[in-house]
Parts: structure tokens; C-alpha cells; sequence
């Protein structure tokens, strides 16, 4: 049972990348840097909870709130410029998190252990569940609870005004911009939401796994996590859902059989997806 | 003092292999207006594949090397545009880049399968020749590097200025139903596009194997980071601009590897990129008002 409550934690956590990727993905804008938001969210609640004594649930605040401030700084420059130039400008900015990581030592000593980020050999012993005794079910029920909070939000947004101005900018930014929308704004703060929601996602990866570093949060994530809303489609916010579900559950998981050979796979199974289904699972006209 | 010029010039010998993969980059969104996200893998792919040559011919000279590597990295660019752009709607930007993405991943893990994921040796030339030039010394592999590359550039812009192919790309780029009703077959130059970027990333993937020594997976995300950061410092779609930032980013790096460690240098390029975003989003030879 644990094997599955573990995978159910994975999918969890994968669901709210995926998500922070989906809300910059209804502006029209394509992040490479969620893996970078991630890692934000990872290292600053691993480093509240285990140097600084937190409670878990604070300290999860405060990764939401450091990768949204992390994603509004990004957002202000790399917005300047739209589209492709974006692509590249938080592709190289979610490396650059990743390469901060690989150079940032703060260890301190707890009882006779050295405990806390240590560059390349990454930052170990984040076992604030095992400590206070919770379960692997627990756990993953903790995960979905952020899950369901964070899907219902982007579902509520979807059917708020505020989603609707996503869509429009997303649709056609000269058009929404000459109904009066302020174009940096909207988008500024989907990519906001999105850090928030993938900084919370970070922190829970980090106190699962118990051990984050550097590689955690390459090119291979960011890629996930927009993978998961284009492959869904970005017609609702369970397009995500379920492409998470099909790639971690059925693909990952399903074809754990093949060894090696799995991780060929996914490459050829995006390239596949997107000549077969341009326009995601749940596609609507536009991608 | 002698120290940073001497760094500095390994740099920009160096960075000509920076300007060959951002010309790569560049030179597909010019036609096409689309990024190819697999192209450094595609080149380091090329590279690879050069080394075959080793195994069915022990003891091949380099250069033999050499052209393999541009040769395959010709094939491996037509079947990444066979594999992610023929088939899918040009009018959906996030499906390409998908797809490239898929094919950047894929091209990566088959190369972890083939090698083991262990760094292979690769072979150099003139590598134990020394010029000096009053008190700098330039290395012999490295001017070797610097001269194939600019060779390969002005190939490119003769291709691309002298030929009936190059006239056709340029008028695909500028406009490109007006080349469609003048008689050019839009698919034919889009591939040719990719197969002469392949040429191009294929011997550039070989120069850099030759001249760090070694060839290893851990070099695609690298080189597709900095390549699309000299993309987008030259300019996109700009082949001057793209040369130029090369050999610029080539020459920082190494500046910044003297002074701050080899683990440290590419995330100040990456600074590097975010201080032209802000000033001159538009690259080095744009008016500073433009956008993309």
C-alpha cells in the first residue's frame, strides 16, 4: 500500500508543477523557469524547517511566498520582451537557480551533525515527517489537500472575470490591450501565481523525498512541468490533472519494466503526442 | 592583467564554437519563426556520431573525424525537422516547442544509453602547438577551432548570399507567402534550413569535443542555454549579431572562469543575458526600442 500512497505523493507534487506552468500557459506565455520556482520553494522550506524549527504549514507559506516574489522579479524583465524570447530568457533563468544551488553552502551544526545545503551534495536529512511520525499515508493526504486547494483556485479563477482576462491575453494580446487590459499586470501576476503555487509544490517535494539537490530541478523538470498542461490541454485544469496521472502513474510507473530503457521513452512519447494531438488530450482550438 | 587577456582571448577563440550554435538557433527562427530547442543536442549528437568513424577505422586521422560529425549533424538536423516539424501545425507555437523539447530529451538519453553516460575522449588536432603572440600564447587546437568556424561562417553567408538556395531562404524569411507565389517550395527550404544548421551544428559539436577533449552528455543543457543566450544577445534572427555575441559570451566566460571558478562562470553569463534583456531586448545591433 505505502508504493502507492508514495506514487500518489509523486503525482501530487508533479500535479502543482504542472499547474504553476498551466496559469503562465492561459496568458500565451511558455515558462521554462517553473523548475527554478520549484527549487526556491524546496531549499527555503527544507532550510525553515530543519535549521530554523518550523512548523511545516508556515513554512510552506513562506516558500509560496519566496517563489512568487522570486517569479514577480522574473516576470518584470523577461515580460519586456514575449514569446519565444521568453522561452529563453526563463530557460536560462531556471538554470541559473540551478547552478545558485550547486554553488550555495550554509551548514550549521545540530547535535553532531552538520546539517543544511552543501552546494553539489545537496541538502540531505529534511525528515521533519519521520521525525514527528506521520505516516506515508498522511503524508500524502497532507499533499492532496494543497493539491485540491490549488486546483480549485485555478478553477475558480477560470470562471472568474480574472480567468477570462488570462484568455484574452492569451487569445490575442492587441485585442485585449485595446479593451483596456494592462497587459504586464495580468501577466506578471500569472506568472506570480504560478511561482506561489510551484514554490508550495517545492517545499512539499523537498520534505517528502528528504533529500534535494541541484540536479532535482534541471531542464528535465521544467520540461514536465509544461509538458503536463500542453499534453492535457489547456481547456481545463484537469487536463493537467490527468496528463499527470498518464505520464508519472501509467508511462513512469507502468513501464518501470523496461529499466533504462524508460527514460528513452518520454522524449519519444512528447514528440509522438504533439504530431499526433497538437492541441493536448483535452485540447480546444488553441493550444 | 596578462592573465585576463590571456583568458580572454582563449575565450573568444573558443566563443567562434558559440557563434556556430547561436547561428544554428538563429538561423531557423529567421525562417521559420521557431525555436529548435533540440539543435545543441542535435549537435552533440553530430559530434558523436563523428566518433564512429574511430570505431569502424582505428586510427583515422582527426579530420576524418571532423567531417563525419558535420555530415551526421546534416542527417540528424533533417530528422529532427522530419520528426518535429513536418508533421505539426506551424500555426501552434507551444507544439513545436514541445516537440523539440521531447526530441532534445530524446536525443540526450540516447546518447546516455550508447556511452554509458561516461565521457568519451575526442580527438584534437595540433593541440601541442604554441603560438605566442608578444606575451599571449594561443593555443594551436584553439586557433584551429577559431579558423574552421569562421571558415564555416563564410561558407554560410556565400551560401546564403551567392546561391539560388540562399535567395529563396532569405525571401522565405522576409515574406513568406510573396516567395510561396513566387514559385518556392516553402517545405523544401524549411528542411534544407535544418540540414544546413545540422551541417553547421554537427562540425560545431565536433570543435567543441576536439577542443575541450572530452565529449559528455552534461554538455547539451549547457550549450542550449548559452547558444539561445547568444541567440537572443545578437538578436534573433540576426547571423552578424549571433557571431559577435559568441565570441563575446565565449570571451566573458572565460574571464569569469579566472576570477570566480569553473562552477560559477555560467551563472554570470546568464547575468549577462538578463542585463541585455532589460537594456536591449532587442540584441546588440537593435534600436533599443524594439521587440521581439
Amino acid at each position: 500500500m505505502d508504493f502507492y500512497f508514495g506514487l500518489a505523493q509523486l503525482i501530487g507534487v508533479h500535479t502543482l508543477l504542472g499547474l504553476s506552468a498551466y496559469i503562465v500557459l492561459l496568458t500565451g506565455q511558455v515558462s521554462l523557469a517553473q523548475a527554478g520556482f520549484f527549487a526556491v520553494g524546496a531549499y527555503t522550506a527544507g532550510m525553515l524547517t530543519v535549521l530554523g524549527g518550523w512548523h511545516l504549514v508556515p513554512a510552506l507559506g513562506a516558500s509560496a511566498l519566496g517563489g512568487a516574489a522570486v517569479a514577480c522579479a522574473v516576470g518584470f524583465p523577461a515580460l519586456r520582451v514575449k514569446g519565444l524570447m521568453l522561452v529563453i530568457a526563463t530557460l536560462a533563468f531556471g538554470e541559473g537557480v540551478r547552478l545558485f544551488f550547486f554553488n550555495f553552502d550554509y551548514q550549521i551544526a545540530k547535535g553532531d551533525i552538520k546539517v543544511g545545503p552543501l552546494g553539489g551534495e545537496g541538502f540531505r536529512q529534511i525528515r521533519y515527517f519521520p521525525e514527528n511520525g506521520w505516516s506515508t499515508g498522511e503524508v500524502m493526504l497532507f499533499i492532496w489537500l494543497f493539491v485540491a486547494a490549488a486546483l480549485a483556485l485555478l478553477w475558480w479563477f477560470d470562471r472568474s472575470r480574472y480567468g477570462t482576462v488570462l484568455r484574452a491575453v492569451g487569445e490575442d494580446e492587441l485585442a485585449a490591450q485595446s479593451v483596456g487590459i494592462n497587459l504586464t499586470a495580468v501577466k506578471v501576476s500569472a506568472m506570480t501565481v504560478g511561482g506561489a503555487i510551484a514554490g508550495v509544490g517545492g517545499g512539499l517535494y523537498a520534505h517528502y523525498t528528504t533529500h534535494i539537490e541541484h540536479a532535482s530541478f534541471n531542464i528535465l523538470v521544467a520540461t514536465f512541468a509544461i509538458a503536463y498542461p500542453i499534453v492535457g490541454g489547456l481547456r481545463s485544469v484537469f487536463g493537467t490533472l490527468l496528463a499527470v496521472v498518464f505520464v508519472q502513474g501509467v508511462l513512469v510507473e507502468g513501464l518501470r519494466f523496461m529499466g533504462d530503457w524508460r527514460n528513452l521513452l518520454f522524449g519519444a512519447l512528447i514528440l509522438l503526442a504533439m504530431n499526433l494531438r497538437p492541441t493536448g488530450f483535452l485540447g480546444g482550438r488553441r493550444a | 592583467m596578462l592573465d585576463v587577456l590571456q583568458a580572454a582571448s582563449d575565450g573568444l577563440l573558443f566563443g567562434a564554437t558559440y557563434a556556430l550554435i547561436g547561428i544554428g538557433f538563429t538561423l531557423v527562427f529567421g525562417v521559420m519563426h521557431k525555436i529548435n530547442m533540440a539543435y545543441a543536442a542535435a549537435s552533440v549528437g553530430g559530434a558523436y556520431a563523428g566518433l564512429l568513424v574511430l570505431q569502424v577505422a582505428a586510427g583515422a586521422p582527426p579530420w576524418l573525424v571532423f567531417l563525419a560529425a558535420f555530415a551526421a549533424g546534416g542527417l540528424l538536423g533533417w530528422l529532427v525537422y522530419l520528426a518535429c516539424f513536418h508533421f505539426i501545425p506551424l500555426a501552434n507555437p507551444l507544439a513545436t516547442l514541445m516537440s523539440t523539447v521531447g526530441m532534445l530529451l530524446l536525443i540526450d538519453e540516447v546518447i546516455v544509453h550508447a556511452t554509458e553516460g561516461m565521457p568519451l575522449s575526442y580527438p584534437a588536432m595540433f593541440d601541442d602547438v604554441m603560438l605566442r603572440a608578444g606575451e599571449l600564447t594561443l593555443r594551436g587546437d584553439l586557433l584551429l577551432v577559431f579558423g574552421i568556424s569562421v571558415l564555416a561562417m563564410i561558407a554560410l553567408l556565400l551560401l546564403l548570399y551567392r546561391t539560388r538556395l540562399g535567395l529563396a531562404t532569405r525571401a522565405v524569411s522576409q515574406q513568406p507567402v510573396a516567395a510561396q507565389l513566387c514559385g518556392i517550395r516553402l517545405v523544401r527550404v524549411n528542411a534544407l534550413t535544418f540540414v544546413v544548421t545540422g551541417l553547421l551544428g554537427g562540425l560545431a559539436g565536433a570543435l567543441i569535443g576536439a577542443s575541450v577533449g572530452a565529449l559528455s552528455p552534461l554538455l547539451t543543457t549547457p550549450l542550449t542555454v548559452k547558444g539561445l543566450i547568444v541567440t537572443v544577445i545578437g538578436g534573433l534572427g540576426s547571423i552578424p549579431g549571433a557571431i559577435i555575441a559568441g565570441l563575446l559570451v565565449g570571451g566573458f566566460e572565460s574571464v569569469l572562469q579566472m576570477f570566480r571558478g569553473v562552477t560559477e562562470r555560467d551563472l554570470y553569463v546568464m547575468l549577462l543575458l538578463f542585463v541585455f534583456l532589460i537594456f536591449r531586448p532587442g540584441g546588440i545591433f537593435a534600436g533599443s526600442a524594439s521587440r521581439d
